[in-house]
């Protein structure tokens, strides 16, 4: 009983962060990208004013859409929250690990996208066909990218399921860290800038039609739906940085649910995750955006380096 | 200070690392980017000569390492972007081999390099070296260079390959004997440098002569 408590809490504590915790990760990445182009920049908690403007919008919803249109919002924010139970963010194994490992998420996330393309279709624009035709091509590459990187950190724990890579991998410190992982790491992170839409790759901040990919699936949204459409795409990112974070450095990860522990992983994960969102505004501000047919070349370096990060790892070995 | 253990893996993850950076100079297209990738891939490199001088007490590695940071990861990347300034030659834009096919080759080249590397590792299995396994990541480095040479056009391209490839010999020279003898190691540093000084000039005068530095180009000389 004390058990199913205490794990209740935890995956409760696990959602409740990730919700309260992704609009902060944008509000800090935008932030940081005024502050570096020496604007003054909005507070780091505007996000969650404008998803709580957004909801209380009215919703409109193009004549010529299906039910498909209406149900996208929901099924993209719902994967969102199923990958959110699963990846581990304060405490390793999560409560419900048993529920899908690395291969369930990659294609959670996949889901998410076939519906978000399908709903930038449905509205019949020009703009949403472009959105999604752009989205689905960058994604062929992306996809196999991240399944390398993830798979070469399943290798070293031996496991393809999250928690008990992260567990392994917090337990035995040193002595399982793998030079594979740096590769494995970039390669990882080239994937999150694609995945979640940022500068290099897409510009979330633009709605110009000759370079927007996520914008312009999204176009026809608007209210609540707009609202958790954003919230979605703001946990993806979140998600991501919690992989990477946790997956590469599980430091002050918790391994049991003492107070103590539980603490400490919070602190760590929010310590780790800002400095990754840090990073990514650093890239952000550092690169302009790449012309459209540049950008395959960006992902087949995501792709070498993630598959380089396989080979090492049966070059140098255990 | 560390034990051993701790200093190999500290060795291969910057091995790992100098791969990573030899792999962003194939994927990239700006002169002065390859430059600023060489000048970081030198200085990981004296990182890694660093460790081993320290970690294995090989004392004579130490002023190699100060020479690697000295002269290849400030010296001559700061002599090759003067060089860049002057001939204001910004982007490599026609390639022999695309960007995303090169990076699929060298990715089968780091394969080759290790079933290269493979047969002397085994050889040796007895050695109690503990950097043995950044030997396949130093062939494989050394090959990417040559590639660099053979896929871009422009001389400061082939330049940065020349010198990728040294990089290479160098950490496989530490991964298999804890670095050559100073007198070696100092003989090639001048070389090198040398090189990179009187390749500078040439650069400059081929860009003076043709108003390009594409290599194609110069075949001309030939008529």
């Amino acid at each position: 009983m004390i058990e199913f408590a205490s794990t209740f809490i935890v995956s409760a504590i696990q959602i409740l962060l990730m919700l309260l915790a992704t609009p902060l990760v944008c509000g800090i990445i935008r932030k940081t990208k005024a502050r570096l182009q020496n604007r003054r920049g909005a507070t780091i908690f505007q996000p969650y004013l404008d998803l709580s403007k957004l909801m209380r919008k009215e919703v409109i919803i193009p004549s010529t859409s299906s039910w498909i249109f209406r149900i996208t919002p929901y099924v993209v924010l719902a994967s969102m929250l199923l990958i959110a139970l699963l990846v581990p963010t304060i405490f390793a194994p999560v409560p419900f690990h048993w529920m899908g490992d690395i291969i369930t998420i990659i294609y959670l996330f996949a889901a998410a996208r076939f519906f978000l393309a399908l709903g930038g279709l449905d509205a019949g624009s020009a703009f949403g066909g472009l959105g999604s035709s752009r989205e689905m091509s960058i994604a062929s590459i992306v996809e196999p990218a991240m399944m390398l990187a993830v798979f070469t950190t399943a290798v070293t724990a031996g496991s393809t399921d999250l928690s008990i890579i992260v567990n392994r991998l917090s337990t035995t410190q040193a002595s399982i860290i793998h030079p594979s992982h740096v590769l494995a790491f970039a390669g990882l992170f080239i994937v999150t800038i694609a995945e979640t839409g940022r500068l290099p790759v897409d510009n979330p901040g633009t709605h110009l039609e000759l370079t927007m990919i996520h914008e312009a699936m999204i176009l026809e949204y608007s209210g609540r739906y707009l609202a958790f459409l954003e919230l979605a795409s703001q946990m993806k990112l979140l998600i991501f940085l919690s992989l990477l974070a946790n997956m590469f450095a599980p430091v002050g990860m918790a391994i049991d649910t003492a107070p103590l522990s539980l603490i400490v992983g919070v602190a760590a994960f929010i310590l780790k995750v800002a400095i990754l969102a840090i990073v990514v505004a650093l890239v952000e501000t550092a690169n302009a955006k790449l012309r459209l047919f540049r950008v395959p070349e960006l992902l087949m370096v995501a792709f070498v380096l993630s598959l380089l990060a396989l080979i090492l790892y049966s070059i140098i070995g255990s | 200070m560390f034990d051993t253990q701790t200093i190999s893996l500290g060795i291969e993850i910057l091995a790992a690392t100098i791969l990573v950076t030899t792999f962003l100079i194939v994927s990239s297209r700006s002169l002065m980017f390859y430059v600023r990738l060489f000048a970081i891939q030198s200085f990981l490199l004296g990182l890694v000569a660093l460790l081993v001088a320290v970690g294995f007490g090989e004392t004579h590695i130490l002023i190699a390492a100060i020479l690697t940071i000295v002269v290849k990861a400030t010296v001559i990347p700061i002599a090759l972007s003067k060089v860049i300034d002057k001939i204001k030659v910004r982007k490599e834009i026609d390639f022999t081999i695309n960007i995303t096919t090169s990076l699929l080759l060298c990715a089968l080249l780091v394969i080759l390099a290790d079933s290269v590397a493979r047969p002397i590792l085994e050889a040796q299995r007895m050695s109690d070296l503990a950097v043995f396994k950044v030997l396949p990541m130093s062939i494989a480095v050394m090959m990417i260079g040559l590639f660099i040479m053979i896929a871009r056009k422009q001389a400061v391209s082939q330049i940065i390959g020349l010198l990728t490839m040294e990089n290479g010999v160098f950490l496989s020279g530490l991964s298999i004997t804890y670095g050559m003898p100073l007198i070696v190691e100092v003989g090639i540093f001048f070389d090198i440098f040398v090189a990179v000084l009187i390749l500078g000039v040439f650069v400059f005068r081929i860009n003076q002569t043709f108003d390009t530095i594409n290599v194609d180009t110069i075949r001309r000389l030939r008529h």
